[in-house]
């Protein structure tokens, strides 16, 4: 355990974490006064912000940190692909179905694991 | 769109709140708890962990937050750091406010944004062209506020039962989150977004390997460019649809 972990500095990080991600949203704010939704300027913005998006999700699944990184990563890959096939396998999506079988496909592989 | 979908506000409002008692909420209810556990096992405060995410309520910034005090990093090169995973709401909330009514493009969306997460960037992102404009921030703050209501509440409840939650548990809680945010590509529309997501898990995982502070910003800028360019010059059809 670290000292630093403990006292005022946390504190103190945690309201500097908090101004900066508000002031990111706030930024957001400011800056949508002046963009109009039909314009070229917001498709684009729009397409930047899904790929990150994209990104951000990839690397949660496939670079994770802690306890999702103890599963090899076949796996993970796996369950997700069930997962997009129970939620494409109908033209009205199936959030609900294709959420519970990939949980529970991770559930039940942490109980494999374990037994 | 003809008949509007919602009577008014109210209506609206109550039909968000509707949307995200279910996954969303569960998604993010998931993740929090998910996020509690990991504060509980680094050794932190019950308060500061549940003021996290109550106050910062974006979760992988929490994460960069606690693994870099962890790793006794300075509080400005914390600040600097969270900031950048933060970047992304900057466009979110540009891609999402100027679809809000004229009216409701007031001060009072400096608080509403709080609200914002991926989870409700996202369900928004889909329902608000199915719905006329004076209708959509009621709707999406029927869908915000639960889903920020359960993160301290989550949170805190991680915090205390990690330690006598079995592995699998968590294991599924984590995965929750991500596999939510995958499961909902499958319902984006516009052939620039869909070019921009696919492109995006290709080159994430690439540019994080070669410099994964800047990673996230380096992928939305180059994928989302050729998903738009790609769409304007080949794909998009001569007249655009007209919104109602």
């Amino acid at each position: 355990m670290n000292v630093a972990v403990q006292g005022w500095g946390v504190w103190l990080a945690l309201s500097a974490a908090c101004l900066g991600t508000y002031a990111c949203r706030a930024l957001g704010v400011k800056l949508s006064g002046h963009i109009d939704s039909e314009s070229e300027i917001f498709r684009w913005v729009a397409a930047v912000t899904y790929a990150m998006v994209a990104a951000l999700t990839v690397r949660m699944l496939l670079m994770p940190l802690g306890l999702l990184a103890t599963v090899p990563m076949l796996l993970r890959i796996l369950m997700c692909v069930v997962s997009l096939a129970v939620m494409v396998s109908r033209p009205t999506r199936r959030m609900g179905p294709a959420l519970l079988i990939g949980t529970l496909l991770m559930l039940g592989y942490g109980v494999v694991r374990t037994t | 769109m003809n008949a509007p979908r919602f009577t008014n506000r109210r209506a609206a409002f109550w039909a968000g709140i509707h949307d995200a008692v279910g996954a969303p909420v569960l998604v993010l209810f998931a993740g929090m708890v998910g996020f509690g556990a990991m504060g509980r096992t680094h050794g932190f405060d019950a308060w500061m962990t549940g003021l996290t995410s109550l106050l910062m309520f974006a979760l992988p910034g929490q994460v960069v937050m606690l693994e870099m005090l962890i790793s006794g990093s300075s509080f400005l090169a914390i600040a600097f750091a969270v900031s950048l995973t933060s970047a992304r709401f900057v466009t979110m909330v540009v891609t999402l406010f100027p679809q809000l009514h004229r009216r409701d493009r007031n001060r009072g969306l400096y608080l509403w944004v709080h609200l914002l997460a991926m989870t409700a960037w996202s369900m928004s992102m889909r329902e608000f062209p199915h719905m006329a404009a004076k209708h959509r921030l009621s709707y999406f703050i029927g869908l915000g506020l639960p889903c920020w209501l359960i993160a301290m509440p989550g949170t805190v409840l991680g915090y205390f039962v990690a330690g006598w939650v079995p592995d699998a548990v968590t294991l599924a809680l984590v995965f929750i989150n991500p596999l939510f945010f995958l499961l909902t590509f499958t319902e984006v529309r516009p052939w620039a977004n869909r070019i921009a997501i696919g492109l995006g898990c290709v080159l994430g995982p690439l540019f994080y390997v070669w410099d994964a502070d800047s990673s996230l910003l380096a992928t939305g800028l180059v994928a989302g460019t050729i998903g738009y360019v790609v769409d304007r010059r080949w794909l998009r059809p001569a007249p655009v649809e007209v919104q109602p």
